[in-house]
């Protein structure tokens, strides 16, 4: 099984090759190698794996979490044979920072590194974004019916909601929207003035919301008020379920009026905004009111859906900006959208369970329901989604201590253990935005790099084979 | 195709689990959470939850868009109100399992027509009907009707008394004459083989024989296998398929039939005119010796509770009974059932499920019937001109391994086809054929 992804992600290494062969830069044989190097893994490891006929649900979580594992180590061979980042350390968290859509980065000067290479950064994150075992679920007929053990293991979300009966055809459904997408955004960034690869590299990681951006100064390299817009929007779209987005397609506005999930990500949104708008306001951080609602409106888009663009340096921001950031990092996206952390939709029923255990406390035989888009959520979903709460804060208190202990001041220790489970990429102090992650020393490295992979796989999927319970027969 | 299914009970969930397997768009709805859990997390499939007769859920599932509905919860009004509600929402074809007769007996007020249901299916029915088959052809094991029943799949014992044990399948057809039949399957200590001229039959074997209806007690009579001559015959279990069969039965064998609530043993009784209904608890086997079954010379299991019919039909063999049949529903336990000494069973959920996907399947080339614990199915094909199978003599092709031609309908004669047989394009033919063959033999026919 994961020698068919293998296989399909040395496929995807096909483009960076060309890339490098228009470009002339000199990347073509590291691609060519990693290419032949991963396909070849990818062909043994599918021949001398038994091919179980039915996964089941416990192989669903190993399958997915060691694939992701290996792709990310596949992954990393052209960084480390083209010599571009010889660091082992760093050439993984690089890759693995790509495939989760997370954004963070080791390379202190981006503008250097040759274009083949920085066009392969953005397309793992694209890969990333929608998973790369959904596409295979949608590509590949071999995995059928224990596609869906997978599937559940990867997308995003406390429940997953199947748009078509069949498995495959959903995966399909959700790459498509995905593509359809994506070509608009090249389009709208090209008419913006953007040349075709800039458009591409950067689609792929807006709609990932992963971040990687192919300059030092991030989106603010471009200061045309249009590309900027596009990209709020195009964020703010990565950031909203893809069903949803499907549902839209296909004319059907209503439902999505009616989602309290994507009502309560807009709210949330324009509050962020607003405090953004208001702090940079009176401070005069900026010159007009024009810019301080696009910087305002960017960063909050920016750092909510966990892309990690920056626009500005927000660490020059006031204080309660600044805190509003670091909160923000904990929201993410809506379920089944391509966006980190949390989820707004855990955050609403975390709100909404809370605010039915007050009123249990006034009325104590009264029976209330914890309701979602009128329709009650049973009570496994929100055990469910606390059990999943606590474990992700605990991971963040955790995380926390081994980063202090590896020598990060408070700023920088909290930021980076937010900013890398929840998929954001920038953080404040070391790691802030005119920063990057490669004065932290090794060990942190991997340690954020594990945070990553458990991160954008939903905690529980990486987690549970930690518990002993999932290796007893 | 999209196909809505509604009652996730045994017979919906074999039915979901084999059109998914199809590669079908399948989207089921039950009434109970927990059910609509489980297939949701063992098959590709849709489930939801919720009433199957709700406008509301019936629009969720996306009947909009759906070529057909079947209908299989336990409540004939469920079932014919979302027949209804799919009528209205243009689903071409709608399939209702209902149990009240007098809703499928013609020149009633209200007809399977009215209510926009295509065919309705009453699974107590069709397995009493099977069950009444298998007394009459008390040999057989199994009996599969094709062709309005005209050719039939026939699962016979094979023992001592066989006139040919040992000898090879080619030489054994010299000795019936100008009988027409085919020898398509055995089953050997658990696996099933599709045989070759060379094979030959051993005691033991389970044979499966496709011949013309009218041939078979001949067949048996020179295969010396004694006729099983069936006088009395005593039913345990008063359900729905228990009076059917006995309704089926009672004119012409003398039929008890054991049921153990006395109200319902009333009840049973008002509508039976000859057999006998005995209200007692039938694991008892004083109440049984009492009521003779040593004399018996059939005894069939109906109840509700497959163990109950496993054991008591275990008991039955155990006296000696020569003919022995068990309602077993559980479709886990039909691989068992052989090896703990039950030759015959009858399940209702296969029954019903093969039913189904025969009429699902009308109009295509295909239509399948399996039989149980048995790998091979039954599929009916129709070669289509200039298909490889209809250029040369049977003899001549190169049939794949695991399958083999049963019968042929050419223009409403049936035949069994010998090695100078020729199938010609549009006849109705039927293979037989292990899983794996299957693919190979369609293409001989495309």
């Amino acid at each position: 099984m994961i020698g068919a992804f293998l296989c399909f992600l040395a496929l995807s290494m096909i483009f960076p090759l060309l890339v490098s062969l228009y470009y002339q830069d000199n990347t073509t044989i590291a691609f060519a190698i990693s290419l032949s190097v991963t396909i070849l893994s990818g062909l043994l490891l599918w021949k001398f794996t038994p091919a179980g006929d039915q996964i089941r649900i416990r192989d669903g979580f190993a399958i997915v979490t060691f694939s992701w594992i290996f792709m990310a180590a596949f992954g990393s061979l052209p960084f480390l044979i083209s010599g571009e980042i010889p660091s082992v350390t760093d050439a993984f968290f690089e890759t693995m920072s790509g495939f989760t859509t997370t954004g963070a980065t080791i390379l202190e000067d981006i503008e250097v590194v040759p274009r083949a290479l920085l066009f392969w950064r953005s397309l793992i994150q694209w890969l990333g974004g929608m998973g790369i075992i959904v596409l295979s679920v949608a590509v590949l007929p071999l995995l059928g019916v224990g596609g869906m053990q997978l599937f559940r293991a990867e997308v995003p979300g406390p429940t997953k909601d199947k748009l078509s009966p069949r498995v495959r055809d959903t995966a399909k459904i959700l790459w498509g929207v995905y593509v359809l997408i994506s070509a608009v955004e090249t389009v709208l960034l090209m008419i913006g003035g953007l040349n075709l690869y800039d458009a591409l590299c950067h689609t792929f990681t807006t709609m990932a919301t992963g971040g990687f951006a192919n300059y030092n100064a991030s989106i603010g390299h471009f200061q045309n008020p249009f590309v900027q817009y596009v990209f709020i929007v195009f964020m703010f779209m990565a950031g909203v379920n893809f069903s949803l987005h499907f549902r839209m397609l296909k004319g059907d506005l209503r439902t999505c009026w009616r989602d309290s999930e994507f009502l309560f990500y807009v709210t949330l949104l324009l509050i962020g905004t607003l405090v953004l708008g208001l702090a940079t306001g009176f401070s005069s951080t900026f010159s007009t009111t024009g810019e301080t609602i696009r910087h305002s409106l960017f960063q909050s888009v920016s750092i909510m859906t966990t892309t990690g663009y920056v626009t500005a340096d927000y660490e020059t921001w006031p204080y309660v900006a600044q805190a509003l950031i670091f909160l923000f990092m904990f929201v993410g996206g809506c379920a089944g959208s391509t966006g980190g952390s949390i989820k707004v939709v855990r955050l609403l029923l975390l709100l909404k369970a809370t605010i039915s255990e007050i009123k249990k406390l006034i009325h104590p035989h009264g029976v209330i329901p914890v309701r979602i888009g009128g329709k009650p959520v049973s009570r496994d979903i929100i055990s469910n989604i606390l059990g999943f709460f606590f474990l992700y804060i605990l991971i963040f208190y955790v995380g926390f201590l081994v980063m202090s202990a590896l020598g990060l001041d408070m700023r920088s220790a909290l930021s980076s253990v937010a900013a890398t489970l929840g998929n954001v990429g920038p953080g404040f102090g070391v790691i802030g935005p005119t920063h990057t992650y490669a004065t932290i020393p090794a060990a942190g490295k991997w340690f954020l790099t594990f945070l990553m992979l458990t991160g954008r796989l939903e905690i529980f999927t990486v987690i549970i084979l930690f518990s002993r319970s999932f290796w007893k027969v | 195709m999209k196909i809505v299914i509604i009652g996730a009970g045994q017979i919906g969930s074999n039915l979901v689990k084999r059109l998914s397997q199809e590669n079908h768009e399948v989207i089921l709805i039950d009434i109970d959470p927990q059910k609509v859990k489980k297939t949701q997390e063992n098959l590709d499939i849709m489930a939801i939850h919720g009433s199957g007769s709700s406008i509301n859920v019936l629009d969720k599932a996306g009947i909009k868009g759906a070529d057909m509905l079947v209908a299989v919860t336990d409540k004939d009004e469920i079932n014919i109100v979302s027949c209804m509600i799919a009528g209205r929402f243009n689903v071409a074809t709608k399939i209702a399992r209902i149990k009240d007769a007098e809703f499928s007996t013609s020149g009633e007020i209200l007809t399977g027509r009215d209510l926009g249901i295509d065919m309705m299916i009453n699974p107590e029915l069709l397995t009493a009907t099977r069950i009444a088959a298998l007394i009459r052809q008390a040999n057989a094991t199994d009996l599969i009707g094709f062709f309005d029943g005209r050719i039939q799949i026939l699962g016979l014992h094979i023992d001592e008394q066989f006139n040919f044990l040992g000898q090879p399948l080619k030489d054994v057809t010299q000795h019936f004459g100008e009988l027409n039949f085919r020898t398509i399957a055995v089953r050997r200590r658990q696996q099933t083989l599709i045989p070759t001229g060379d094979n030959c039959l051993l005691s033991g074997d389970q044979v499966f024989v496709m011949a013309e209806t009218e041939d078979i007690p001949r067949l048996i009579d020179i295969a010396g296998l004694k006729p099983l001559h069936i006088e009395n015959v005593m039913i345990l279990g008063g359900g729905h398929i228990g009076v059917e069969s006995a309704r089926l039965l009672e004119k012409d064998f003398n039929v008890k039939i054991i049921e153990s609530s006395q109200e319902k043993s009333a009840e049973i009784a008002k509508g039976l005119n000859n057999a006998l209904v005995i209200c007692g608890d039938g694991t008892e086997i004083d109440l049984l010796a009492q009521e003779g079954i040593v004399e018996m010379d059939a005894f069939v299991a109906v109840t509700g509770k497959d163990e109950t019919n496993i054991i008591s039909t275990l008991m039955a063999k155990h006296l000696k009974i020569p003919r022995t049949i068990a309602l077993v529903n559980n479709t886990d336990y039909i691989p068992i059932t052989p090896s703990i000494g039950l030759e015959t069973t009858v399940s209702k959920q296969m029954i019903t499920v093969n039913a189904i996907l025969k009429y699902i399947r009308r109009g295509e080339i295909i239509s399948i019937d399996t039989l149980q614990g048995i790998d091979a199915e039954a599929i009916e094909l129709v070669p289509k001109k200039g298909a490889k199978i209809t250029k040369k003599p049977l003899k001549d092709i190169h049939f794949p391994k695991g399958a083999i031609v049963g019968a042929v309908l050419h223009e409403e004669t049936v035949f069994v086809p010998v090695g100078d047989s020729r199938i010609q394009a549009g006849d109705k033919t039927v293979v037989f054929a292990l899983p794996e063959a299957i693919h190979k033999v369609e293409a001989l026919f495309d």
